[in-house]
């Protein structure tokens, strides 16, 4: 607490900055591994998801969205930007950040997990809707994917997805959380 | 007698416990520890790495004679098409590289690759890994190359059936099947056929193998369809094989595969 209330307050916004994407390239570096325990039929848990989920919680919806435009950019870069992950990332932060303007949920490791595995399931099927209506858009028989195939497999990404992405929560959360806490205090003590 | 009986009261379990243990270690004895040696066995088994059974050996054995007759073919192949004056590209020296990721979303089906620029990688090198086609190099930065696999529900190989020569394309389905779909009503296809790629392929060079027939469905309309098995197993494999590709389109982003008008048989 004390060291970060000894910086300027310029300096600590860099720091705050610096780990905070920090943090998001330590997601986007974790993506593509598949570590034992991290794999599910071949899923892994969506890092980026849990980042909008942990980033949004505390935030405003618009705060939410635009981190949700921002790493779905990132994701586009890194797999393919046709369908954008943009859309279902901001969907994700807008609405966790609606959730806690309510005070329904208290905030703790449980209720973070169950709205990373709600969000999951939202984001997923978010892109199935893209993938949809893409094929929708151009009725090819040569087209991708085929609509069943879009939805059996859907369900399979889903699950696994929100499943490992929840029970990988907390990693993700606690210490970000925990980070932007200290650099609010300390905020709020100097001014 | 009482002072034997106290005795007795006093060391008898002892003894019959000493006697126990030492008739248990001379049995062990006579029986050269087999029984210790079996329950170690027992308790190790699951964390030793099976040995080759008879079956396996005798496989392993029959791969090897049948690699040696195809090479022997295919040197023999290769000075008959010398006498006939084929103009046949060379096999070229492939680069080999490491898988360093996977895909970073589930709806991809791409690996990472460990080689880039800098090794001669090229946009359309073609990747192939043990067991046949792994994919297509989509993306290449200095030292690291995206690929996307033939899994992938996007990317269509145009595929012939190896020994009947009955055409059709490929397309992925997550993990390691996909679908052909055949452009004849009627083809010649049975389970265990070998698919490779064919003449068709605009992004493939023709003959590699990409998998095996698993099953067929002759009531899909317009065309039937098979489910294939790809013989490369995508998901363990650590090492593959990258090779410069021929084919002028291959170079260009993704062209849609345009099939030939369905001929009939």
């Amino acid at each position: 607490m004390n060291d970060l209330l000894l910086l300027s307050p310029s300096l600590r916004q860099v720091i705050n900055g610096l780990v905070t994407a920090g943090s998001v390239l330590a997601c986007l570096l974790i993506l593509p591994t598949r570590l034992a325990g991290m794999e599910l039929l071949g899923v892994g848990p969506n890092w980026l998801l849990i980042w909008v989920v942990a980033w949004s919680i505390k935030r405003s919806p618009w705060q939410g969205a635009l981190a949700g435009i921002t790493l779905g950019l990132l994701q586009d870069g890194l797999t393919s930007a046709s369908p954008t992950h943009t859309l279902s990332l901001a969907l994700v932060g807008i609405l966790t950040a609606l959730i806690q303007k309510q005070r329904y949920i208290q905030e703790d490791f449980i209720s973070v997990a169950l709205i990373v595995f709600g969000m999951a399931v939202i984001a997923e099927t978010v892109t199935a809707f893209q993938f949809m209506f893409q094929d929708l858009r151009l009725p090819d028989r040569l087209s991708s994917r085929t609509l069943s195939e879009i939805w059996n497999y859907h369900q399979q990404i889903a699950l696994c997805s929100a499943i490992l992405s929840s029970l990988w929560a907390p990693a993700l959360y606690y210490p970000l959380n925990r980070w932007w806490q200290r650099v609010n205090m300390a905020e709020q003590l100097q001014s | 007698m009482y002072v034997l009986r106290r005795w007795w009261g006093r060391n008898g379990l002892r003894l019959g416990l000493a006697l126990l243990a030492l008739s248990t270690a001379l049995l062990v004895r006579q029986t050269q520890g087999a029984f210790v040696l079996e329950l170690y066995r027992v308790i190790s088994a699951p964390f030793q790495s099976q040995g080759p059974t008879r079956a396996e050996i005798l496989d392993n054995a029959q791969v090897q004679e049948l690699q040696q007759r195809l090479i022997e073919l295919e040197s023999q192949n290769r000075s008959l098409q010398e006498l006939l004056n084929y103009n046949a590209a060379q096999p070229q020296k492939g680069i080999a590289a490491p898988i360093i990721g996977r895909s970073a979303d589930h709806w991809w089906q791409q690996v990472t690759l460990g080689r880039g620029k800098r090794d001669g990688v090229e946009v359309g090198s073609i990747v192939s890994g043990t067991g046949g086609l792994v994919g297509r190099v989509i993306q290449v930065t200095n030292n690291t190359s995206r690929v996307l696999l033939v899994s992938d529900p996007t990317s269509r190989i145009g595929v012939t059936i190896s020994r009947s020569r009955f055409m059709g394309y490929m397309r992925g389905q997550s993990g390691n099947r996909a679908v052909m779909e055949f452009f004849e009503k009627v083809p010649d296809v049975k389970p265990g056929d070998v698919v490779s790629t064919s003449s068709f392929s605009q992004l493939f060079p023709a003959g590699l193998p990409v998998g095996r027939i698993e099953s067929i469905d002759f009531s899909k309309s317009p065309a039937p369809e098979a489910i294939v098995e790809l013989s490369a197993p995508i998901s363990t494999l650590d090492w593959v094989l990258i090779a410069p590709n021929s084919k002028p389109a291959a170079t260009e982003t993704t062209p849609p595969l345009t099939p030939p008008e369905p001929t009939l048989p």
